[in-house]
């Protein structure tokens, strides 16, 4: 597709954009059928499971704060040319600290403490985690793609190790931490925390921060290209750095939230491949912070009707893994067509064509 | 040790070759070019001459438009020619990066390719008749080594072992010892003479007047996709080639003269600079360079000789090993942003990766270099897109760059029209020494004219300009005192140099 003239880039962005939804749901409705099952009814059965009620909206929202906040964190990362697959395992490394902060550290910190401390404490986790990828590449030239999606791994064993181990329950049970302090959670109306208005707000901060500060700036030129932004005087290896640290610390507060304001505990499947969903989010949203909002909400919707279409239509909840695949396909896709139809580079989602 | 090869039967015989690939400017032109049996024949010319189009329709990767070739005597057919029947013919070329599998060792690199043995992969057999090659022609390679374990010159021997593997009874090498050390270049020569008198024909394309007299028994030059000259090596003179290779100068080039009284105290200066990097001759070698404000100086050379790797140096890409720069009597640090803020401005040579951001809007682009300047474009460290935008906008309608909308991305900018900008953004700020590198690489005529129109009018406001270029012409007609770049060293020439002088600069000869 070539852009139109007179349509501003955004515009094709966006109508791009929900092509590929719409498409991937007409895959999806297909495949549904083939399964044999009434893909209407199934479609349905998903929707009203993901909003139909107000218990079914708040379950899609307990989901959209952790797919915003990573999705959040590859954006960023992509945005500078930094192939950050670890937001899972960043997740899970701010979920650690939180919790070692919160039943380990300060356990009876006054509330007004409380809450900022975990969040720090959790951002400062995901960043130092992130971390370990940029020193490794920045010193050792290693490809951050291999080295952020093997600290996921690493991250999960952590924390499986530490719930097993010295932050395991008193009780001694399950393999869970203790529960979190009152103090230490998130202030909530029902079910619905503070985490999801800090997502949001963060995502406004991201867009700020990218378009219309000088870090940005250095951020989406290193991305765009790093051998100009070298010789403009900007230093990739630092911009990957920052990057990645404030990547980090943005999936680390998924993780810190989802302990603090959902769960109250840590365990091994805190994350059902939030930090791996956000990548999809991210290119669905073509890497803008602001449109990772509405990306995010969809993929929790999926996330949340899933398990209700399989209740509700007896289709298997698989088959939302096949409308989420076929949306990164075509968000891939649709990038790749881009930029042939004008045979250059054009940055993260271009080079992402290029290297899938 | 020149012969007369006239009287031996001819090796390969290319007659009236034509090439063109784009409409109106001829790559090769009825070039004529013998290579006789047992000769060593080196093949001189400037960046662009055709030297590589030639040396391509010999080993059958390109098929020319018009022209002839024998090989010992036979006519071949070009729509018939691929590299394979080249190579069947015993036409071999040894490429300036070596095209070994890295992760193997050079005895299974031996095997690739090799079509003796069918199907069969035997690195045994290759060993054994590496070991008789080695120790026949003094190519010492460790023939059991991973090639990604080789020094450059190692790798470049087992490329030749694998041509004398195959038989080949014509070598080609291209720039043979520009990655060499000076040891690697005197082990390499005895062999190649060891060839020729064995037999073997050597085609040996070079800059360097000192190796094709000490190795060569004839020359061809090329000029501008013509052969002008064959000539016995004895008969050799280091102004003589240089002024076959670059030309007479031509009558009407006016060399417009400052018209401001240059001023003593440089503005711009280089001391001793040294830069690191592999030992092709590319690495800067105690640079000495002076820049008065109201002058352009030239510095000419063929690329590869240290072009990119000053230009890199000045950006604070590459590192600056040893070495001063000053301007207006201060030292400053390389990099953008430092020179920047010292009134020096850098046009890269490379526009579409070093120059602009292809994805970044023409405003952004304006931009690019200030990111960590404050004012006016990222003033508190925030972005301050209307300053850009109205700049940009300014530059646009002045320099008459379309698309004439800030927001359009650089990318979809036509070559002149992304110079423009790129020019545009370096005078703004009224710079007082601009360095710019091939400015002109890639425009067309008026574009060309439109960047010329500009270094001149800085420099007649009193301005430095520092043009770095391959393009000879390009030098001549703007610069008041010339340079040349070879071998990572400036060597400076008297005002009024000629082109036969500038040529022998250029091939590392004497300037006589």
């Amino acid at each position: 597709m070539r852009p139109l003239p007179g349509v501003p880039a955004f515009v094709v962005d966006v109508v791009r954009s929900l092509l590929a939804v719409l498409a991937a749901a007409l895959v999806a409705g297909a495949v549904i059928a083939l399964l044999g099952y009434p893909p209407v009814e199934a479609l349905r059965a998903l929707l009203g499971g993901a909003l139909g009620s107000g218990a079914a909206l708040t379950a899609t929202l307990l989901k959209f704060a952790p797919l915003l906040l990573t999705g959040l964190a590859v954006s960023l990362c992509f945005r500078c040319g930094v192939w950050n697959i670890g937001a899972e395992g960043q997740l899970y490394a701010g979920a650690l600290l939180a919790t070692i902060l919160a039943t380990k550290l300060m356990p009876s910190a006054p509330g007004w403490i409380a809450v900022p401390a975990l969040v720090a404490a959790s951002a400062l986790g995901g960043a130092l985690w992130a971390s370990i990828a940029a020193a490794l590449r920045a010193g050792r030239g290693v490809s951050e793609v291999i080295s952020t999606i093997l600290l996921n791994f690493i991250a999960l064993q952590l924390v499986s190790l530490a719930v097993h181990g010295p932050l395991q329950e008193v009780s001694g049970a399950y393999p869970q931490s203790d529960a979190l302090t009152a103090a230490f959670r998130l202030p909530a109306i029902g079910r619905l925390h503070m985490g999801i208005p800090l997502a949001v707000l963060l995502a406004g901060a991201s867009s700020w921060l990218l378009f219309r500060t000088a870090i940005g700036f250095r951020m989406r030129a290193v991305g765009l290209s790093p051998t100009a932004a070298r010789f403009a005087g900007i230093e990739p290896d630092r911009q990957l750095m920052s990057t990645l640290a404030l990547a980090g610390a943005m999936a680390g507060i998924a993780g810190g939230v989802e302990v603090a304001g959902v769960t109250g505990r840590l365990f091994e499947s805190l994350s059902p491949g939030y930090g791996y969903t956000a990548i999809a989010v991210a290119l669905l949203a073509r890497l803008h912070p602001l449109a990772v909002i509405p990306a995010a909400f969809l993929f929790a919707v999926l996330e949340a009707g899933g398990a209700a279409m399989q209740r509700g239509a007896g289709v298997p909840s698989v088959a939302t893994d096949v409308l989420k695949g076929v949306v990164i396909l075509l968000s891939i896709g649709m990038a790749l067509g881009r930029q042939r139809s004008r045979g250059r580079e054009t940055g993260a989602l271009g080079a992402i064509g290029e290297t899938v | 040790m020149s012969r007369d090869a006239t009287g031996e039967p001819t090796r390969v015989s290319l007659q009236g070759i034509d090439k063109t690939f784009v409409p109106g400017r001829p790559v090769l032109r009825r070039v004529d070019f013998e290579i006789a049996r047992a000769e060593i024949h080196a093949l001189l010319g400037e960046n662009g001459a055709g030297k590589s189009t030639l040396m391509n329709v010999l080993i059958g990767l390109i098929e020319p438009d018009a022209g002839s070739m024998r090989i010992d005597g036979r006519p071949v057919d070009f729509g018939h020619f691929a590299p394979s029947d080249a190579a069947d013919a015993g036409i071999a070329m040894v490429h300036q990066h070596p095209t070994l599998v890295a992760a193997m060792t050079v005895e299974e690199n031996m095997c690739f390719g090799d079509r003796r043995g069918g199907a069969r992969f035997d690195p045994a057999a290759a060993s054994s008749r590496l070991r008789t090659l080695v120790e026949r022609y003094g190519l010492e390679v460790p023939i059991g080594g991973r090639v990604d374990t080789l020094s450059v010159g190692q790798r470049q021997r087992a490329e030749i072992l694998r041509a004398l593997d195959r038989g080949a009874k014509l070598l080609i090498l291209d720039e043979p010892t520009a990655a060499l050390t000076p040891g690697e270049t005197e082990a390499l020569f005895p062999a190649l003479r060891r060839l020729r008198d064995e037999g073997c024909s050597i085609v040996f394309i070079s800059h360097k007047l000192a190796e094709v007299e000490a190795l060569a028994d004839r020359v061809s030059v090329l000029r501008r996709g013509e052969r002008v000259a064959t000539l016995a090596v004895a008969e050799l003179d280091a102004r003589e080639l240089g002024r076959l290779m670059l030309g007479r100068d031509l009558p009407g080039v006016a060399r417009r003269v400052a018209p401001v009284a240059v001023e003593p105290r440089p503005v711009f200066c280089l001391r001793d600079v040294w830069t690191t990097g592999p030992r092709d001759g590319s690495s800067l070698e105690a640079l000495e360079l002076e820049l008065r404000a109201g002058e352009i100086f030239g510095v000419a050379g063929i690329d590869g000789n240290g072009q990119r790797e000053l230009e890199e140096m000045l950006a604070g890409v590459r590192p600056l090993s040893h070495g001063v720069i000053e301007v207006a009597g201060t030292p400053v640090e390389p990099g953008v942003t430092s020179l920047r803020s010292h009134g020096v401005s850098l046009l890269s040579g490379d526009r579409e990766r070093a120059g602009l951001v292809a994805g970044f809007r023409l405003w952004e682009n304006w931009a690019l270099k200030c990111s960590r300047d404050g004012p006016p474009y990222f003033p508190n460290g925030l972005l301050a897109a209307v300053a850009a935008r109205r700049d940009v906008g300014t530059a646009i309608e002045r320099f008459a760059i379309s698309p004439s909308d800030p927001d359009a991305e650089a990318g979809t900018l036509s070559g002149g029209n992304a110079q423009k900008l790129a020019v545009a953004r370096e005078l703004s700020g009224s710079p007082r020494v601009l360095v710019a590198v091939n400015p002109t690489r890639g425009l067309d005529v008026g574009s060309a004219n439109f960047v010329h129109e500009q270094l001149l009018a800085l420099r007649d406001r009193g301005g430095a300009v520092l043009l770095i270029s391959t393009e000879l012409d390009e030098i001549l007609a703007l610069s008041d005192r010339v340079g040349v770049l070879a071998r990572g060293r400036l060597h400076g020439l008297s005002v009024g140099a000629d082109r036969a002088e500038i040529g022998a600069a250029m091939l590392g000869g004497r300037a006589a």
